[in-house]
Parts: C-alpha cells; sequence; structure tokens
C-alpha cells in the first residue's frame, strides 16, 4: 500500500516557460533512465529478494524514486505552463506539443513512450543488484549532461540532489 | 604462445600473479558523520562521505528557508537515515538518532500541517471541512495557484 504525501522532496520553483529544456528534461521522467523505469525496476524486483535488508532497500528507494518521477513532471509542467505560440516554435516543441499540449508525458527525449525494455528484472540476487548499480550510473550520467547544458543553478542543485539521493541508496 | 608469466595451473591464459576480478562497491560503515539538515538537503546527502562533486559541480544550495523547506530538510534526514539503517539495522547507535530525529520531524509536520494545509490525507481529520483537494498542489509553486 502506498501514501500520498502532498509535498515534493525537494523545492522546484520556476518562474519562466522553457520548453526547450524540457524537451530534454522529459527524459528523467519517461526515458530508459527516468524516474520512472528506476521506480519499477526497484520494486518490481524486491519481490524474489531472498534477504529482508535488501527487500526494505528496494522498497524504500522503489518509493523515493517515485518522488523523484514527481519532481521530474513539476519540473516539466512549470516549463511549459503558460508557454506562449511562439515559444513553442522557437524551441522547436511542436513535436511534443501535437501529441502532448501542456500535458507531461512518460517519453524518452526523441519521443519513444515509456519502455519497460529499459530495465531488467532476472529474479536473482547479484544480476538484479548489478542490474541496479549499472542504473544509477546511467542516470548519472544522463543528468550529468543535462547539468552541462543548464544554465540555471536551481535545476543544477536539484538534479545534483537526485543524483546523490540515488547513490547513497544504491545496494 | 607461450608466454612465461601464464599461469600453469589448467593451462589457463592469466599471469600466475593475476588473481579473479572481484567488483566491489565501498560499504558504508556508520552513519557519522553527519550534515546538518538544511545543508543535507541541498547537497542531496546527509553523509559527507557521500558526497562526491560531479564534473566539479558541488551542490551547496542554499535552499530557501521556509516552513515548507524545513519540513523537507527533516524529512530527507530521516529519509536517509532509513536507508542506511535499511541496510545496518543492527546499529543501535543510528538507531537512537532516527529515533530523535523522527520525533522532530513529527513536531515539524504538526507545525506545517496547522500553518500550510494537509500533507497527509489524514491530516484532514485536523481540520473543519474536506480541504485536502485545495491548491496548491505541489507542482503548482510559483504559479498562479501557488499562491501560499
Amino acid at each position: 500500500m502506498f501514501v500520498y504525501e502532498k509535498k515534493l522532496q525537494y523545492p522546484v520553483r520556476i518562474k519562466n516557460p522553457n520548453p526547450a529544456m524540457a524537451k530534454y528534461i522529459i527524459t528523467q521522467y519517461g526515458g530508459p533512465d527516468g524516474e520512472l523505469g528506476a521506480s519499477l525496476r526497484y520494486l518490481s524486483q524486491r519481490y524474489s529478494m531472498p534477504y529482508p535488508e535488501v527487500k526494505a532497500i528496494l522498497t524504500d528507494i522503489g518509493v523515493e524514486e517515485l518522488g523523484h518521477l514527481e519532481m521530474i513532471g513539476t519540473i516539466v509542467h512549470q516549463l511549459t505552463r503558460n508557454m506562449t505560440v511562439e515559444q513553442v516554435e522557437k524551441a522547436g516543441f511542436q513535436d511534443y506539443f501535437v501529441d502532448h499540449t501542456a500535458g507531461v508525458y512518460a517519453q524518452a527525449a526523441a519521443g519513444w513512450p515509456y519502455d519497460a525494455a529499459s530495465f531488467a528484472v532476472k529474479g536473482d540476487v547479484i544480476a538484479d543488484l548489478s542490474e541496479d548499480m549499472g542504473a544509477d550510473a546511467a542516470t548519472r550520467k544522463g543528468q550529468r549532461e543535462e547539468i552541462r547544458w543548464d544554465k540555471l543553478t536551481f535545476l543544477l542543485y536539484l538534479k545534483m540532489a537526485i543524483l546523490h539521493a540515488e547513490s547513497p541508496g544504491g545496494p | 604462445m607461450q608466454n612465461n608469466d601464464s599461469c600453469t595451473y589448467k593451462e589457463g591464459p592469466l599471469p600466475s600473479c593475476a588473481p579473479l576480478a572481484v567488483p566491489m562497491v565501498a560499504a558504508q560503515m556508520c552513519a557519522e558523520p553527519a550534515y546538518e539538515s538544511g545543508e543535507a538537503l541541498a547537497k542531496g546527502t546527509l553523509f559527507p562521505g557521500l558526497d562526491l562533486p560531479f564534473m566539479d559541480y558541488v551542490a551547496n544550495g542554499p535552499v530557501e528557508k521556509t516552513p515548507e523547506t524545513e519540513l523537507m530538510a527533516i524529512d530527507f534526514v530521516c529519509q536517509e537515515l532509513a536507508l542506511y539503517l535499511d541496510t545496518h539495522p543492527g546499529d543501535q547507535e543510528a538507531f537512537k538518532t532516527w529515533k530523535s530525529v523522527n520525533a522532530l520531524a513529527k513536531e515539524a509536520r504538526k507545525r506545517y500541517v496547522e500553518m500550510c494545509g494537509p500533507v497527509m490525507r489524514t491530516d484532514t481529520a485536523k481540520f473543519d471541512s474536506w480541504v485536502w483537494p485545495e491548491d496548491p498542489w505541489p507542482w503548482n509553486a510559483g504559479g498562479k495557484a501557488g499562491k501560499k
């Protein structure tokens, strides 16, 4: 069972729309190394785990990842709320816009809808925990690329928060 | 090809001095030292030992202090300690710390709910009417519906 908390894990307050940025942030929502996949990975792998400690950490991280999903969803929402037609056109955001307008849809940056093929559940402790570490590294790598383009410090800090929040929890 | 260094055991190709590769991740040994809660939220980790600069970026915040971010900070410490305890359930010292931080978080939450509205749906029982749906929702911050 899950209980919702009506607050984010880390504050997100973006004043001005920036659909150009939303175009690549969206992959952290529903892309191959995004938070949806991270959450499903941990929450699905835990069933076949034989050790209480691992069941606990996968459950608690899997839930925290849902919190990260909400943070990313909030970023995309705030980057696209109140945007003008000119901003959509200038950002080249039309591809996303014709399908989802200013909705938040689980997809990779290149438009591929969320795909569970991006993670593995093997029912084996070593295979699954190794997969988790590889996935964590991939997420860090992807978010690092975004940091490099990102001129806004709030997002940098946010990304760092996510990166670090993931790394200590990594089994 | 003959190589004098090659391992003779079962005529394998490994040099005699090479052990089999053993992948390893350094384990966190204890829950100390720890950042203060606001700093932990800004850095994204409670533990200085896990605060690894990434591409020369150092996360220092600052996170603006509001009742909301104070609750976020204390909840973050609880979460970090909980993850640590999941894999170190025998650490009584860390468990004691978690218990006291958890008590602080409960207090912070109570204050926040009185000031800003329910966090958990069950908090709505402290109000006179069903205020749960009221704006702002977490994603509304800074927008028209996000006035607080």
